[in-house]
């Protein structure tokens, strides 16, 4: 348990809770302490006022010291009867007249007897009419004493037992430490179980997270419907899962994919050098090795292209820009594919806008454009006609690729971007618009396809045309 | 012409070493890059030809080492590394071309030879270049087989060039679209071929002896028969 952050977070929480609200007990403890001294001061002031003037007033008969006497002992009772728990008086009080002159008499009212507290009040250093502390022999807390000098030499001393104001010290004390050590704990209780439930839900998505490593990648966390962070932290994470599902599931189908595509060349070439090596003569040999060579260089153009997309689709594609007039770029591909498009009877009509400038890679860039020639030429019926047109449109080159053929089959045509995705007619591997779609997307650019009102297929490429053109 | 050959691929090695033998060089192999390093330091070799991931280090690094060494011989790349950051961080590091797996070694051959005319003193350039029969002027672009002027479109013409420089070596498709066209990669269908065809009609037209070959699998020859 110690080692869970609940425990950890309600400890830290706790421990900052308590010391705070130590502190602030301990500054309303010196104020309240500064305020029941003073008050008890002013107690002790007044009544040893009253005291000195009774006594002056008093006339000096023999009465006298039976009027003070009585005085000092009535002013006494006044003081609130505290006793502590063993019955012992708290607030004990004593009353001094001390009488220098000859004949003077010295009148003692207090608990025990004259001479300790005579012996303390002579050593203590006393100044007249400021409350001060004195200890006692013989007690155990110190007495405030206020002394008063009176004419003819006499002095007045009134002494209050401090035992008033530490009992009252005390039971706030003992008082706050009870409810301070009750609402640390509760504190504390809280603290811990709130951190716990809300560890609990992280612990879930924990063990739910460590099934779908080991085990199948289709397991979701539980969703709340409220948007705290630990919902947030679910729902970022199932996002998550289903992307890493979506690609895991595409890396497999195009791992699947390559293999079939790779079983039926791999098929062809070894059943023609089986064909070779069985036959009688070494004549056919030659021409045997030139077909497997030539399915090999299939096998090497189908992996070279599937990484290539692969490469370009994760966004690593590195790009060497430069300035490149698509214009030219176009003119220079149609004139390599006349050709072979004059071979199958396609007319290739052009219409191109001139210098389309964009910054981008020559090699990719060659290689975009004669995939869709190429799309043309391996999809296309004998004798259609190809459009090609080239505009800057709205800050970008539009190239449209578009003919009078079947078009697209209708069930690839929302998905012709992905790889291995082609028509069940279709001799290729599927990978020619994939590359197309992602290198246009590494330019930052687009393409999109579309069958045409007419009949026919049409495919719009548009790349950013390059800042540095002059306008 | 005496070459290095660092490859630790023992099947590519032998065939590659085979293929530079048949095409008359001498040919010191090396199949890591400690004892690569040893016999480049020699420095008797015209060229080197490294391929990247050797056992004990990168070949990169032991481009960098013998550039540093300051062998200046040129040196051919092969790596199976085939995204164009390697390229050019191959480059960047002293190679001077550079060549992925899997190769034609028609490719390799012509790079070689590249490598080794840069690096010898520059030629005059011809203006005239002759095979068998035929007569090409570079100046008037014109081309003749025998006495009969050939009606070739400029880029006929500039194929017929390419091949007649490599007259009696055969040239890959991949080649010709690199050198005639200036676009590197692999065309699937036979863009290259119909023009061959086109060209072949021309050249090799009516009862005269043909020169223009096609090697299955590997791409295209000029020469007689």
């Amino acid at each position: 348990m110690r080692r869970t952050a609940a425990w950890r977070i309600a400890l830290w929480t706790t421990l900052a809770f308590s010391l705070g609200t130590f502190v602030a007990f301990f500054i309303v403890y010196l104020m309240v302490a500064q305020e029941v001294r003073a008050r008890s001061d002013a107690w002790l002031t007044g009544e040893a006022e009253t005291l000195a003037q009774v006594a002056h007033n008093t006339p000096r008969d023999s009465l006298y010291d039976q009027i003070v006497e009585e005085v000092a002992e009535l002013a006494m009772r006044e003081v609130p009867d505290e006793r502590s728990s063993g019955g012992e008086r708290l607030n004990s009080v004593f009353f001094l007249r001390v009488d220098p002159t000859p004949g003077g008499n010295n009148l003692f009212v207090g608990p025990g007897s004259k001479g300790p507290f005579w012996r303390a009040l002579q050593q203590a250093p006393l100044v007249a009419g400021v409350p001060q502390s004195v200890r006692v022999e013989g007690w155990p807390l110190a007495f405030r004493v206020v002394v008063l000098a009176q004419e003819r030499g006499s002095t007045i001393y009134l002494g209050l037992s401090e035992g008033g104001v530490t009992h009252i010290l005390q039971k706030l004390t003992r008082r706050f430490l009870g409810v301070w050590t009750g609402t640390v704990l509760f504190g504390f209780l809280i603290s811990y179980l709130s951190a716990r439930r809300t560890l609990l839900r992280v612990e879930r998505i924990t063990e739910t997270v460590a099934r779908i490593g080991s085990q199948e990648l289709d397991e979701r966390l539980p969703e709340q419907l409220n948007s705290d962070e630990i919902s947030r932290l679910a729902k970022t994470f199932n996002h998550m899962l289903g992307r890493i599902q979506a690609s895991v599931n595409q890396l497999r189908s195009v791992t699947d994919a390559v293999a079939h595509d790779l079983k039926s060349p791999v098929t062809s070439i070894r059943g023609t050098l089986e064909a070779a090596l069985s036959a009688e003569s070494s004549e056919p040999w030659r021409d045997a090795v030139g077909q497997a060579i030539e399915g090999l260089d299939r096998v090497s153009v189908l992996l070279n292209t599937t990484l290539d997309v692969a490469e370009a689709q994760a966004g690593a594609l590195h790009l060497d820009r430069v300035t490149v007039d698509l214009s030219e770029v176009v003119t220079q591909l149609v004139d390599l594919y006349q050709p072979a498009m004059a071979e199958k009877h396609h007319e290739v009509r052009t219409d191109l806008e001139s210098a389309v400038v964009v910054d981008a890679d020559l090699g990719f860039i060659n290689r975009t454009l004669s995939n869709l020639l190429e799309n043309e030429l391996v999809h296309l019926p004998d004798g259609c006609q190809i459009n090609i047109r080239l505009r800057a449109h709205e800050g970008n080159a539009e190239l449209v690729v578009e003919d009078n053929g079947p078009g697209f089959p209708p069930d690839i045509s929302s998905h012709a971007f992905e790889r291995f995705v082609k028509g069940k007619q279709s001799p290729g591997y599927g990978l020619g618009l994939a590359f197309v779609a992602a290198v246009a997307q590494a330019h930052g650019g687009a393409v999109k396809i579309s069958d045409r009102s007419c009949g026919g297929a049409r495919v719009t490429l548009s790349l950013p045309i390059s800042a540095l053109q002059p306008a | 012409m005496r070459l290095l050959l660092v490859e630790d691929d023992l099947p590519i090695q032998r065939f590659v070493a085979r293929a530079l033998l048949e095409a008359g060089y001498q040919v010191d192999a090396a199949a890591d890059a400690k004892s690569a390093e040893a016999l480049a330091l020699e420095g008797v070799h015209d060229a080197l030809i490294v391929d990247l991931a050797l056992p004990d280090r990168d070949g990169l690094d032991l481009i960098a080492r013998c550039r540093a060494q300051g062998s200046s011989a040129p040196v051919l790349i092969l790596s199976a590394r085939r995204s164009v950051d390697e390229r050019v961080k191959g480059l960047e590091h002293g190679g001077d071309d550079y060549l992925t797996k899997p190769f034609a070694v028609a490719e390799l051959l012509a790079r070689l030879r590249n490598l080794l005319r840069r690096s010898s003193a520059p030629q005059t350039e011809s203006v005239r270049l002759e095979a068998a029969d035929l007569q090409l002027d570079l100046v008037r672009r014109e081309a003749r087989r025998g006495d009969h002027v050939l009606q070739l479109t400029p880029q006929e013409f500039s194929l017929l060039e390419y091949l007649c420089r490599n007259a009696g070596r055969v040239v890959t498709r991949t080649m010709i679209l690199d050198h005639v066209w200036r676009m590197r990669f692999d065309p699937g269908t036979n863009v290259v071929d119909v023009h061959i065809y086109r060209l072949r009609s021309k050249v090799d037209r009516g009862d005269c002896r043909p020169l223009i070959h096609t090697i299955r699998g590997v791409g295209y020859v000029l020469k007689e028969a």
